[in-house]
């Protein structure tokens, strides 16, 4: 038995076989083959590497029409590295010396190049070559194995526990809760996306345990301790009936919760109703958005179906996920989509593409993004606007920060309006329409914005960051990123209280809202519309119920007053535990 | 640059490029070396690289201010020596 201890990102106990993924995702079935299957995996691997050396060279061209020729030259670059005959010869001797796989082969050649620029300082442009040489080693490796290298995971028909190096957000994206109980990587933070994904898909996991793929192969049993941090490779039979048992009572304890409270309708104790949606980002997880009890999806994410892509998605391919949702939700409960919220920087895997923009975060992202690639843009409306008639589908435009952004945004969609109109395609043509309000520059013109639009949908993660200028993700300046700082709650106040002036609807759907300690504050400001991760919306309806909307307006206004996040928080813990003395803090 | 007529033309060379000998330099480097008929080899300390092979270039592991000597041997070594040294010197 051997137990290692990392960063606990979700609750939970799993159990059951491993499903190893090499570094970037891709598995390796069988190492050698016999000495009359070498010609074979000699051809194999040329056929491979001329496709990826050709798939580079389109993609090479596709992003020098996007994005400029300087990034697509890293592209440009990749593809005369797979054409070298070196990297053949060298790949080719691992199979003849070694009966090797041309995957394999190919694994080992490369990461034998790999150490060399491990071994730099990290902060060089030659040590990032490590993350080239794992592009395109997988990019082989999917040539090799017959599938489209897009970084989705392989499917498994049985539940697994998957456990990488590290997943990228397209990988996470391809996970099937269905059938992955858990995971559990060796590098990775407690921001990190996959920590999010896992939280939010409700499965449990472990990140940052340092190096153990070398320790378990495929099919080992393997324990994941979602709750402490572990991750238990080859448990003993003691160690496995205590978490046998674990593992049954923390059904019963989940569905316990999610049953008695499903059905219960979220008002205070004074009978005002308060909307609960779910935040989700892939379509399967509408299901489980229902189930915890929300009232539709308060924010859909769109960006799974670009990132990490050869290409951009079709409008066909929007329109599947939207529909998808759609099923789940039937006509009645709201699917608020987010339009792309992403930077330029996500578009491949090209490491080189990040030096691109200094500051990313105050660049060329989401709508701004958006504005600049028309066609990118109108395809997804297209969809959007197609999918309206099968549901109360929205729309909502992220990181607006200025007025004309707005209506930028809303002239387009009118003009696509139009083109659906004259081909004849069934649309509704009183979408309502939102906006994220997530940049400082918004929150202070809200009362503007108000009158342009349907709905505003507070973006509390980039509010907080954009606000106090600090990356949470920065452990620098992580001290500064609070939810709960005054400066925050103040532009909060000004949203809502423009939006309650002119009648617009307005929703928070930042990680905030998915607390219960800030559900009295939230409330107290006048807003009746939450959006969080699905799991969490029992709690939040569980601290909704047991308060008065006169308490939650004494509570925000004596959090207004406070100068300090820190007096913020404090205060707002001691309301919320004598609100609800069940809950732990 | 020595002039030996038994032996390649060779010239040493210091990396300019403020990133080192990276992917993309290295790659218009074996282009603009399959535009000679000159064989050429690039050496970093003991490692030496065909220059038509972006691949075996990259394993040089040239930071910037490496000092990289590049070798000619050939009708028109002594352009492609020349030509070749400037991408090197090139901070681009």
């Amino acid at each position: 038995m051997h137990i290692q201890r990392g960063i606990a990102v979700s609750p939970g106990v799993a159990i059951g076989p491993a499903l190893v993924l090499d570094t970037e995702g891709v598995v390796i079935a069988h190492r050698n083959v016999g000495p009359d299957g070498v010609e074979a995996e000699v051809r194999r691997l040329a056929v491979a590497l001329t496709a990826a050396a050709e798939d580079a060279q389109d993609r090479g061209r596709v992003l020098a029409q996007r994005l400029g020729g300087g990034v697509a030259g890293i592209l440009f670059a990749h593809s005369s590295l797979y054409a070298d005959s070196a990297i053949r010869r060298d790949i080719e001797a691992h199979i003849r010396g070694q009966l090797y796989t041309a995957e394999y082969a190919v694994s080992r050649s490369l990461r034998n190049f790999i150490k060399l620029f491990e071994a730099l300082p990290a902060d060089t442009h030659l040590a990032r070559m490590r993350a080239d040489l794992l592009d395109m080693e997988k990019q082989v490796l999917g040539r090799l194995l017959g599938v489209t290298p897009t970084g989705q995971l392989p499917l498994s028909a049985e539940p697994v526990i998957v456990l990488a190096s590290d997943l990228t957000p397209s990988e996470t994206a391809g996970l099937d809760p269905n059938t992955v109980h858990a995971f559990a990587t060796e590098s990775g933070g407690p921001t990190s996306h996959t920590a999010i994904m896992a939280d939010a898909l409700g499965i449990p996991a472990v990140v940052g345990l340092g190096r153990f793929l070398s320790d378990v192969s495929g099919g080992d049993r393997v324990i994941v301790d979602g709750t402490q941090g572990l991750l238990i490779l080859d448990p003993d039979p003691p160690t496995l009936a205590r978490y046998e048992a674990a593992r049954r009572s923390q059904v019963t304890d989940s569905g316990l919760v999610a049953v008695t409270l499903k059905d219960v309708p979220a008002v205070t104790l004074d009978g005002v109703s308060v909307r609960l949606l779910g935040n989700i980002e892939f379509p399967p997880e509408a299901r489980g958005c229902i189930d915890y009890g929300g009232d539709g999806v308060g924010l859909y994410r769109t960006e799974f179906l670009y990132v990490n892509k050869v290409t951009d998605p079709t409008e066909e391919e929007h329109f599947a996920a939207y529909r998808a949702v759609l099923k789940e939700l039937g006509p009645d409960r709201p699917m608020v989509i987010r339009t792309l919220d992403i930077g330029a920087d996500k578009f491949s895997g090209a490491s080189e593409l990040l030096a691109g923009e200094k500051n990313p975060f105050l660049g060329l992202r989401s709508v701004r993004l958006c504005l600049k690639n028309l066609d990118l843009f109108k395809t997804q409306l297209r969809a959007i606007l197609r999918a309206s008639v099968f549901g109360d589908v929205r729309v909502m435009f992220p990181m607006v920060s200025t007025v004309t952004e707005l209506r930028q945004c809303k002239a387009l969609l009118r003009d696509v309006c139009e083109e659906l109109e004259e081909a004849g395609e069934r649309f509704n043509p009183d979408l309502p329409v939102g906006t994220m309000i997530e940049v400082p520059s918004a929150a202070l013109m809200a009362d503007v914005l108000a009158r342009e639009v349907d709905f505003f949908s507070i973006g509390t993660n980039d509010l907080v960051q954009y606000t106090l200028a600090a990356d949470r993700n920065n452990e620098m300046v992580a001290g500064l990123y609070n939810p709960a700082d005054p400066a925050v709650l103040k532009l909060m106040k000004m949203v809502v209280d423009a939006a309650t002036r002119h009648g617009t609807d307005v929703n928070v759907c930042g990680e905030m809202s998915g607390e219960p300690l800030f559900v009295p504050l939230l409330l107290g400001l006048g807003l009746r519309q939450l959006s969080a991760t699905p799991r969490k919306l029992p709690d939040i309806k569980r601290t909704i119920r047991s308060l008065t909307v006169a308490d939650a307006e004494r509570v925000a206004a004596e959090a207004l007053r406070l100068d300090t996040a820190q007096e913020v928080g404090r205060y707002l813990r001691e309301q919320h535990r004598r609100i609800r003395p069940d809950a732990a803090d | 640059m020595t002039a030996n007529p038994d032996g390649p033309l060779r010239r040493t060379v210091a990396v300019a490029n403020p990133h080192g000998l990276h992917m993309r330099p290295a790659a218009a480097f074996a282009q603009a070396c399959k535009g000679f008929a000159a064989a050429v080899t690039v050496r970093h300390g003991d490692k030496a690289a065909d220059g038509r092979s972006p691949w075996e270039l990259l394993l040089l592991v040239a930071g910037p201010g490496a000092e990289l000597v590049v070798e000619a041997s050939g009708a028109d070594a002594a352009t492609a020596l020349g030509r070749l040294c400037e991408l090197l010197l090139a901070a681009e």
